[in-house]
């Protein structure tokens, strides 16, 4: 269970904690701040994602999440936006679902993560994928992800699946690998640039 | 016990605190701040806690060696150890008792030994087993790093006991596993009866919430009969049970006969010590005593339970009503490699343990079975005490300090967040209202916190200390106190946060880094005296039925989502048959109804009306909700509403926040305006000022000029003044010589006098003579008394000129000496 902290440095890099405080939380065009909800079942390797996102690291054994564990990252795009991610890392244990709500609540983006030698871990992605639409925010940004691509030869989810369960919910999909980080920023860019901008901003 | 293991290894391994557990890189440097105060904190303590159980050993020695004396014919191996230890230790006078873990070294090996023979007199009287006396005779010394393989030892003979086949190979090994333990016990031999005291005083709250947990207990046993069929060897388990319970609660009564008013009059005392924290080496024991294993101790059941798994295992054609179920199994496989990686006591027999223990302890609570964080805490126990004493803790923390709490549902975990957000607003209504400005809801973290007991949370001391006074309370009190108290120390700092990461982020790296924990454990258990468990009830009861409507909520929809699973895994195996999925289909329609999204109010379609409409849409298909249900319907409804009228005020709430907030803004803006205004103004006069200044200045100068110019004239006059003294003292020199030349001539004028009146004479004498001849010599002298006068005037003229030609000389001398002053004059300018 993370009880981890963003990089001061990385977090705090961006001037806009004053901007979004004077606009009310709501950030302006140029610097966005979203919520971001990681759900999936357990073991899929949630949490090695964000910290080798955040961190740059993969650690073989992770600690198991209990409840949920925060982190943040800010990541600058192409067009020269900044986009602060406030990262919610859930517990995987099908009982702890109970408590998802309370994390995927309000939440810009869901990344919806299973592991591709792992079928079931599949079949909870769906799940998630059905629980969001329902109860998750109306213009959520979904992502699915198949992590663990560097194991294919274990592989039992075909990467072609994914992609076409994905397309037919209207979501983004991508396969990563938290070990060698394949794909591990993209996914998160690939994010960013889908996300809805303010339309009227006032600069 | 695996720390006292750890701490024989001499783990100076940086990134680990001295209980072996990872520090985050970021936090050594605090650690090592703090681990001399902790130092000084575990030496204070321990002579505290040795004061405290010595005093108390001796109030009880006699009652104590009574009881024990009549339960040895049926107490199991390891009491039967301790017991003999504790005879020893009342024999022995070695005051060294406390000993911290690292100090244990082989140098203690031969004042035990000597114990030991000491006590073995005693022990023969004591014992039944005949394997005791070898063990005291061949005690191996290299015993101390033996404790890993001892664990799986414990294990092993304990089973070869039970099934009455003892080969000399497992008789040894029983020996080998004896001697360690024994050494282990040993260590506390003088003090043990008083940690057995708090032993019985905690257990007799144990018995009372067994007692009124009755029902529940012989429900959760439904599956022990299971032991008769499965198990062969463990057939006599249920009875065994009982037997055990009725012995004990006997024993208790006389415990409390002789002792009540003794213990009560020291409990205070002991909280004020648990406060204080519990030493290191004392923890496991103290800790059991706490929960009261002893008490809960049947006999044989943990290795009863292990069996039962290992006989699943090798038949899998049995039944497997009784078995962990298979998703169980498999979380705890994930979890076990992520429970404490890398720590040094959690090798492959630590893991081992910990996979018995959480196995064991799904089989015996299945409506908990196994949940992540108890990896956690299974861990933790096993580093402090024997596999099967961490199994009963394990139980009595499961069972009875967290009743409800990581079932399936979870239900008490979701109702003691309310409760804490409750006493939040209460506490912090300031520091709520800037959260929910930020739009941070406290039980995302305070969830979390909760839910791992602050393992992992808070730095290991912290936790230790926390966990200390838990258990001893046998609450979960503690739990809000702590966080409470976690509040207090950072709520000011959470107040500057400007956005909701920043928040978390700041809350949850402060919290990781309370390294002092006696300000935590104090700010808690004094700071928050005031939430007390009574209070804490009735806030329970209050919150807990929106959670169960909520829960209830779920529960349909998990219908869906085994159906949705079910179509799903029909894509990797054919299993569904489509009869189930009609089903839960209808039931689908119904959860969609149902569904009340308490984020989305407004959004929310059903009424009572079409519920009704759609409840008799289902009885029409088939999956016949009765009228019971339908009242339960209602409930929920009736519920939802008032939830979400509840949420509406909260939103109503939060826009005056807002509103509060833009007007406040607004404030600011004007504010900033004004200060805007007042900033110029002064910037004004700041330049006006440094005009005022170069002005100043300016004059300042020509004053400095006009004064140089001054003393150059002052200069100018001294010189001069310095050349009129010369020239006064010139003209005095030739006054002097003037008075010298004009006394030279006065005095040549006398002797031209004289001269001449000698002449005179000299001629009056010659005319004397002519007279004295003639008389016409009379006239004669007449004439030259006329001329002589004319020669003296020419003589004085003579003076004159002299002088006259004498006075151009001082002239020119003046022209000189006023060259020179010039000169000087001018090296004064330069
Ligand atoms: N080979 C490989 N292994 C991975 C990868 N990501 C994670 N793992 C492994 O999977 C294990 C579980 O990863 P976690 O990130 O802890 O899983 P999680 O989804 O956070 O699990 P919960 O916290 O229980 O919900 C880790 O211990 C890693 O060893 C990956 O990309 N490749
Ligand atoms: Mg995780």
């Amino acid at each position: 269970m993370g009880c981890s902290s963003s990089l001061p440095g990385r977090s705090s890099g961006r001037l806009g904690g004053l901007n979004s405080s004077e606009s009310g939380g709501v950030p302006d065009a140029k610097n966005l701040r979203v919520k971001l909800v990681l759900l999936g079942d357990s073991g899929v390797g949630k949490s090695c994602i964000v910290l080798r996102f955040v961190r740059g690291q993969f650690d073989p054994t992770s600690k198991v999440t209990v409840g949920a564990s925060f982190l943040s990252q800010t990541i600058a795009l192409q067009d020269s936006t900044t986009v602060k991610f406030e990262i919610w890392d859930t517990a995987g244990q099908e009982r702890y679902a109970a408590l998802a709500p309370l994390y995927y609540r309000g939440a810009a983006v869901a990344v919806i993560v299973y592991d591709i030698t792992n079928p079931d871990s599949f079949n909870k992605a769906q799940y998630w994928v059905k629980e969001l639409q329902k109860h998750g925010s109306a213009d959520i940004v979904m992502a699915l992800v198949g992590n663990k691509a560097d194991l294919h030869e274990k592989r039992e989810v075909p990467a072609q699946d994914g992609l076409e369960y994905a397309e037919k919910q209207g979501m983004f999909f991508i396969e990563t690998s938290a070990k060698t980080a394949d794909n591990i920023n993209q996914l998160f860019e690939e994010i960013g640039k889908r996300l809805p901008r303010p339309s009227s901003s006032s600069s | 016990m695996l720390l006292s293991l750890l701490s024989r290894r001499s783990l100076e391994v940086d990134s680990r605190d001295a209980y072996g557990f990872a520090l985050r890189p970021q936090q050594i440097q605090r650690y090592r701040e703090y681990s001399s105060i902790y130092k000084e904190e575990e030496e204070e303590r321990s002579t505290k806690w040795k004061d405290f159980l010595e005093h108390q050993a001796k109030s009880v020695l006699f009652y104590s060696s009574a009881e024990k004396f009549s339960e040895v014919s049926q107490v199991k191996t390891t009491e039967e150890k301790e017991e003999a230890v504790l005879q020893r230790g009342r024999e022995g006078d070695d005051s060294g008792c406390i000993i911290s873990d690292c100090d244990v070294s082989t140098e203690c090996n031969t004042e035990k030994e000597v114990q030991l023979s000491k006590g073995a007199k005693e022990e023969v009287q004591l014992s039944e087993l005949p394997g005791k006396e070898v063990q005291l005779l061949e005690r191996p010394v290299k015993e101390f790093q033996l404790a890993n393989t001892h664990r799986k030892q414990v294990q092993l003979s304990q089973e070869s006991e039970k099934s009455a086949q003892l080969s000399e190979e497992s008789e040894k090994d029983k020996i080998h596993s004896k001697a360690t333990k024994t050494h282990k016990i040993q260590t506390w031999a003088q003090v043990r009866p008083s940690v057995h005291i708090i032993e019985n005083m905690m257990s007799c709250c144990v018995k009372k919430r067994q007692k009124m947990k009755e029902g529940q207990i012989s429900a959760s046993r439904d599956h022990l009969p299971s032991i008769n069929e499965i198990g062969t060897s463990g057939g006599d388990s249920v009875e065994d049970v009982d037997h055990a319970t009725v012995k004990k609660s006997e024993d208790n009564v006389v415990g409390k006969m002789v002792s009540s008013e003794t213990l009560f009059s020291w409990k205070e005392e002991l909280e004020s010590l648990v406060h204080g924290g519990v030493p290191k080496d004392l923890r496991g024991e103290v800790w059991q005593a706490f929960v009261g294993v002893k008490a809960r101790l049947v006999e044989s059941y943990y290795q009863d339970l292990l069996a039962i798994e290992s006989n699943v295992c090798e038949s899998k054609e049995r039944s497997n009503s009784f078995r962990v179920p298979g998703k169980f199994q498999k979380q705890i496989e994930k979890d076990i490699p992520r429970t404490f990686p890398g720590h040094p006591a959690l090798d492959e027999d630590g893991r081992d343990s910990l996979r018995r223990l959480l196995i064991a302890y799904a089989l015996h609570n299945p409506a908990v079975g196994y949940c992540q964080a108890m990896n956690f805490f299974a861990g933790i126990l096993l580093l402090l005490m024997p596999e099967e004493n961490a199994f009963w803790t394990l139980v009595g923390i499961m069972d009875d300090y967290f009743d409800g709490y990581y079932t399936e549902e979870m239900i008490e975990s979701q109702v003691d967040q309310l409760v804490f957000e409750e006493l939040m607003r209460e506490r912090f209504p300031k520091l709520v209202n800037h959260l929910d400005y930020l739009g941070v809801q406290v039980a995302w973290i305070s969830g979390p916190w909760f839910l791992s007991i602050f393992v992992n949370m808070l730095p290991w001391e912290s936790v230790l200390r926390v966990w200390d006074v838990l258990l001893f309370e046998g609450n979960r009190v503690m739990l809000f106190r702590t966080a409470l108290a976690l509040m207090e120390l950072y709520g000011p700092a959470l107040l500057t946060t400007k956005d909701a990461g920043d928040a978390i982020t700041l809350l949850q790296s402060l919290a990781g880094s309370t390294f002092d924990s006696s300000q935590l454990v104090f700010t808690a258990c004094i700071g928050f005296f005031a939430v007390t468990e009574k209070r804490l009830e009735e806030l329970r009861e209050k919150h807990r039925p929106a959670v169960l409507v909520v829960v209830e909520e779920r529960s349909k929809q998990g219908r869906v989502w085994k159906d949705s699973k079910g179509l799903a895994s029909k894509l990797y195996s054919f299993k569904h048959d489509s009869g189930v999925e009609e089903v839960f289909n209808s039931v689908e329609s119904d959860g969609v109804l149902a569904d009340g999204d308490k984020s989305r109010p407004e959004t929310r379609s059903s009424n009572l009306d079409e519920l009704l409409s759609g409840l008799t849409v289902d009885s029409e298909v088939d999956s016949l909700p009765d009228l019971q249900e339908q009242v339960v319907w209602l409930k929920v409804e009736m519920s939802k509403l008032l939830e979400e009228k509840r949420s509406a005020v909260l939103r109503a709430e939060e826009l005056e926040t807002a509103l509060m907030e833009i007007v406040k803004q607004d404030n600011r803006r004007e504010l900033s305006a004004r200060i805007e205004h007042l900033e110029q103004e002064v910037a004004e006069l700041r330049q006006a000022l440094a005009d005022k200044r170069e002005q100043e200045a300016a004059m300042l100068q020509v004053l400095m000029r006009v004064e140089q110019e001054q003393r150059i004239t002052e200069d100018a006059r001294l010189s001069a003044e310095k050349d009129a003294a010369a020239q006064r003292y010139a003209v005095h020199m030739l006054e002097e010589k003037y008075e010298k030349a004009t006394a030279q001539l006065a005095q040549m004028e006398k002797r031209v006098v004289m001269a001449e009146s000698m002449l005179e004479a000299t001629l009056q004498y010659q005319s004397g003579q002519a007279r004295v001849q003639s008389s016409p010599r009379s006239v004669r002298n007449q004439s030259s008394g006329v001329e002589s006068p004319r020669r003296k005037t020419g003589l004085l003229a003579f003076g004159l000129g002299w002088r006259d030609k004498n006075k151009g000389k001082p002239s020119n001398a003046e022209d000189s000496g006023d060259k020179s002053v010039n000169d000087e004059k001018d090296s004064n300018i330069a």
